[in-house]
């Protein structure tokens, strides 16, 4: 089954590279403007074989990486409080809300001035992005916490802490780790975006810099470098979550009783 | 009591970011940059293209270390975003066109231009800035131009002056064009799919439709005034009462570099595949610009009064305040 899948897979990934060669070389759309696969793989060759390509491929992954894990942890642990603390999240619900559709994009001009074009105007933009992926999940996984397992638990004397630990914790665990799936690829488009436009060190600006340089075909190539990271860091992230739920139904994929 | 709680998180939140922000006030406003055994770093905000060459092969030849400066690039998205790096002391010199500084100047921003940056040839046809229509078009010259759609990369900055003076000049009249904001990086494919009638486009952009067989009808920087001064590089006024010394080291430094890269074109060329990624033939092809070591003052109050018939400034800049 696993092995149909991963062969489908491949075939319309084929079918999807044969597409992007004969559409150019059909003249569908301009070769200059559009280079046909093997014109944009031999870019990507050229882009492998230099060094700038591996420190910026650094930076982007340092800004995603740092990014995404104080994102995570703010969200986890805000998420927590705001949902253990009596009152608290009623108190903030509206202000979560206000805060949460703001698009970080929006923030640039904010960053930009705070830092310049430097890894922590990349933070600010990535963090702002991804917490609230990480924080929302967590307020609904904690939501979920099954009010008799929470009595069982009171009745047996567990204090705050083990009912964190041992119940609220368990019950939450899904969907924050859908929270970090999703928070990762968040982050990595953000840092992406941040380093295009803000001009910090970074893949994205080679973009920008292929593109001020009428680099067609490296152009092609730094953007398939950002697809293939985006789906690495896709399968990583899902291969986390299967670890980390071993033990849960959803993914035992036994059949629920 | 909750409230109380609520109120303490937010405060304490505010608290870290201030306390971020002020961190990075402190280090900036050191304004010094970053000196080590007798090396000081500068930050200079620049664009990734041929202009700034001089900056690149200067620090190789070793014209900024001779003088104990290490220059650290920061590359901006267009010069727009440099004069805010300036001011607010992220960079301590930037790269910006005359008129985006004259502008400022006009507007009261406190900067300085301190060295000459870059300069046009001055030859008709062989400019490192044109006004091209696409191969096969039938307008001929800039007076065709009126009712056409022509782009230029920034509206109410220096291009936009220059094409509508060349259209003047040309006997047309320059306010009935039809002028169009879009990037020189995709000029090429506008022009070519006919969305635009004509572009003003500097290098790199301007070899690759010229190879596509883009005809250059104008070269409008040419006929602003002979070897105009196109862009320079600038700081902030505090930062040069601050460091009068820095700020003389950079200037001589830049003039030796401008003028060893003014003679050594084969160089430039080279030292423009480190920190762009402009394609071999459209390399090959380029038409560079100049790099006198001075500016030229009669060039910059042409384009100064152009700017002003066009209604870019609301009051005159004060150019023996913005000039060395």
């Amino acid at each position: 089954m696993r092995g149909s899948n991963t062969a489908l897979g491949a075939a319309g990934l084929a079918v999807f590279l044969a597409l992007g060669e004969a559409v150019p070389r059909l003249g569908l759309v301009k070769e200059a403007y559009f280079p046909p696969t093997s014109r944009i793989a031999s870019a990507l060759w050229d882009e492998v074989t230099t060094d700038g390509f591996w420190s910026a491929l650094g930076d982007t992954l340092t800004g995603w990486a740092v990014g995404l894990a104080i994102a995570v942890c703010a969200g986890v642990v805000v998420g927590v409080t705001v949902s253990i603390v009596p009152y608290l999240r009623e108190t903030t619900a509206s202000t979560i809300e206000f805060l949460r559709p703001i698009p970080s994009v929006a923030l640039i001009p904010l960053a930009v001035l705070l830092y310049g074009a430097e890894l922590k105007s990349v933070l600010i933009l990535v963090v702002y992005a991804s917490f609230w992926q990480v924080l929302v999940q967590t307020l609904y996984g904690v939501q979920d916490v099954d009010p008799v397992a929470e009595e069982t638990a009171r009745s047996y004397g567990l204090g705050t802490w083990a009912r964190v630990r041992h119940v609220l914790w368990p019950t939450a665990l899904p969907y924050v780790m859908t929270g970090v799936r999703l928070a990762a690829a968040v982050a990595l488009i953000l840092a992406i975006t941040a380093e295009l436009i803000i001009g910090a060190p970074g893949l994205g600006q080679e973009i920008a810099v292929a593109q001020t340089s009428q680099a067609v075909p490296e152009m092609y190539a730094l953007i398939v470098v950002t697809g293939v990271l985006g789906l690495l860091i896709n399968v990583g992230a899902r291969t986390v979550e299967r670890r980390a739920l071993a033990w849960h139904q959803s993914v035992r994929g036994e059949v629920a009783v | 009591m909750r409230r109380l709680l609520a109120g303490l998180t937010a405060g304490a939140f505010l608290l870290v970011a201030t306390a971020c922000g002020s961190s990075d006030d402190s280090n900036s406003s050191s304004d010094k940059g970053s000196s080590s055994g007798g090396t000081t770093t500068v930050k200079v905000g620049i664009i990734p293209i041929v202009d700034v060459a001089p900056l690149y092969l200067g620090q190789k030849k070793g014209f900024f270390s001779k003088q104990g400066l290490k220059l650290s690039m920061t590359l901006a998205q267009g010069g727009a975003a440099i004069v805010p790096g300036v001011t607010s002391g992220q960079f301590q010199f930037g790269f910006s066109n005359m008129t985006s500084l004259m502008v400022a100047q006009s507007n009261n921003v406190p900067i300085e231009a301190i060295a000459n940056g870059v300069a046009s040839t001055g030859v008709e046809g062989k400019d490192f800035g044109g006004l091209v229509v696409k191969k096969g078009s039938p307008i001929k010259s800039a007076k065709e131009l009126e009712g056409k759609k022509v782009a230029v990369n920034t509206l109410k900055n220096i291009n936009e002056i220059v094409v509508r003076d060349s259209i003047r000049r040309a006997g047309g009249d320059p306010d009935k064009v039809n002028l169009v904001e879009l990037a020189f990086d995709q000029m090429p494919a506008a022009l070519d799919s006919g969305q635009i009638d004509a572009a003003m486009a500097v290098e790199p952009a301007l070899t690759t439709m010229k190879l596509q067989g883009a005809v250059e009808i104008a070269s409008p920087m040419v006929d602003v005034a002979p070897d105009l001064t196109v862009a320079m590089y600038f700081t902030s006024t505090a930062y040069a009462q601050k460091n009068p010394a820095i700020v003389k080291k950079f200037q001589e430094a830049t003039a030796e570099s401008l003028a060893y890269t003014d003679t050594h074109p084969d160089e430039v060329r080279q030292i423009v595949t480190t920190y762009t990624k402009t394609p071999a033939n459209v390399l090959a092809a380029l038409t560079l610009p100049k790099w006198p070591a001075d500016a030229n003052r009669s060039s910059i109050e042409a384009l100064e009064k152009l700017s002003e018939q066009y209604g870019l400034f609301k009051t005159a800049p004060d150019l023996d305040k913005l000039l060395p």
